[in-house]
């Protein structure tokens, strides 16, 4: 199975938005997720050779864990957030759906004498996700305890549905979630499964609407959004994934300094506004007619009966309840700064 | 009729060693008690700037390593490293203020504060 195919297979809705918004956050939602950057790193000199190339601590790393880390250039920016995950023989990495190759080439880059080889196993696996309040007890019934009380980026082996797979806590925000990675063939067979065993009690699959729309109110960064080389990871909220004693790594200077002299300028959240119009990924966000933020998501939230988003907004103005102006086709709108998630 | 011109080959790029960094190496390698083994220089990824330079007394050259020779000393580079200091000099910065062995590379378009890292 091809990746286009992959991401062509996720629809934007299976039954309605209302339907699979309540299964997000009110019971479990299942996605298709095989568009997710899928690479393979062995070798012995793996673990240390990411640990000098991104911000978290991996050389803490044991089998069945795992660590968010951010891959960042010279300058200190975001090239993508890494989820690395280390099994027994091998780590895998979850990496963004469009940076496969470029984070594939800069590990090769980097790679010189050490004993590191990367493979892309997108294409050879297939991925799903149950998200939602009550994922950790249905992973619990269809898998076992033991991986239902995983720590974050916890991974483990099973198997579900009499598919080997590789199971990884992956919580969505402030939800709870898992990731199940299968091999390609047995992707479908698995779906099937999951969707016949998960039907009932709310919940159900769950296509790119309202995935989108759970994604802005959770304030989840998306790669090549809020997650770009426009950005670098102080700014984007990322802290939970850099570790300020490691020692060095490309980009740490520039990531200290940011740090020590409080000179992020800028920082991610949450804008709501009314109405139901959707401004562009891009548009410009003023205070007193000068650019002081930019719209990098939007979606409109029925719960919250107004359109919301994620944005970087300069730090004098990015206070929740700071205001901030977006003209849409001529008109002027009022944006809010809000706290993120959105309650 | 087409004029004949003599070209003069391009000088190779290669890497040196100064008279005194050789010296320094003889010493650490005799204080190390390996009085005979010679140099590995190569770079490697990582260092706030992408790359960091790496030297290490070694008994002799890896499979696919360059090998120079320069003030009795045999200095072994692999060949993805090469690619990034050909045309270093290895220096030795001595006294109270001294930084040791320094690189002065000049494919190094930016270094880091402490100087071991750089980017091209």
């Amino acid at each position: 199975m091809s990746t286009s195919a992959q991401a062509e297979a996720i629809p934007a809705s299976y039954t309605s938005l209302r339907e699979e918004y309540d299964a997000l956050t009110g019971a479990v939602g299942l996605v298709r997720r095989s568009h997710v950057g899928r690479l393979e790193l062995t070798g012995e000199d793996a673990l240390d050779l990411l640990n000098r190339l991104s911000t978290n601590k991996l050389e803490d790393l044991t089998p069945g864990a795992g660590m968010g880390s951010v891959l960042t250039s010279a300058k200190g920016r975001i090239v993508d957030l890494l989820l690395v995950l280390m099994l027994e023989d091998r780590l895998l990495l979850l990496v963004g759906p469009d940076a496969r190759e470029r984070v594939a080439e800069w590990i090769d880059f980097y790679t010189f004498v050490e004993d590191v080889t990367v493979r892309d196993v997108t294409p050879d696996t297939a991925m799903f996700s149950l998200v939602g309040p009550g994922a950790v007890a249905l992973v619990e019934e269809l898998v076992g305890e033991s991986v239902a009380t995983m720590p974050s980026y916890g991974v483990q082996s099973a198997s579900l549905g009499g598919v080997n797979v590789t199971v990884v806590r992956e919580d969505f925000g402030a939800l709870p979630g898992f990731d199940v990675i299968a091999s390609a063939e047995d992707g479908e067979r698995l779906w099937r499964y999951l969707v016949e065993r998960t039907s009932g009690d709310g919940a159900r699959p769950v296509g790119s609407l309202a995935l989108e729309t759970v994604r802005v109110e959770q304030g989840v960064p998306a790669p090549g959004l809020e997650l770009s080389e426009d950005y670098n990871p102080l700014e984007a909220g990322l802290l939970e994934h850099i570790s300020f004693n490691k020692g060095c790594y490309i980009g740490q200077e520039v990531i200290a300094r940011l740090d020590t002299y409080k000179k992020v300028s800028k920082y991610l959240v949450g804008l709501s506004w009314h109405g139901q119009d959707l401004p562009p990924a891009g548009a410009s966000l003023t205070v007193d007619g000068k650019r002081s933020g930019v719209v990098t998501s939007a979606v409109s939230s029925e719960r919250l009966g107004r359109g919301i988003g994620l944005g970087y907004v300069r730090k004098a103005h990015a206070e929740p309840g700071s205001t901030l102006t977006l003209e849409q086709d001529g008109a002027e709108v009022e944006v809010r700064v809000e706290p993120l998630p959105f309650r | 009729m087409q004029q004949m011109t003599r070209r003069t080959p391009p000088q190779p790029l290669t890497i040196n060693i100064s008279k005194d960094a050789a010296e320094h190496v003889r010493q650490f390698a005799a204080q190390a008690g390996k009085p005979d083994s010679n140099l590995r220089v190569g770079v490697k990824g990582g260092g706030c700037s992408g790359l960091t330079y790496v030297l290490d007394l070694v008994d002799g050259p890896g499979d696919n390593d360059k090998t120079v020779e320069e003030h009795g000393i045999e200095l072994y580079v692999d060949k993805k490293s090469y690619v990034f200091l050909a045309g270093t000099v290895l220096e030795y910065s001595g006294g109270l203020n001294g930084k040791g062995f320094v690189f002065n590379n000049p494919n190094a378009r930016t270094t880091c504060g402490c100087g071991t890292s750089f980017s091209v």
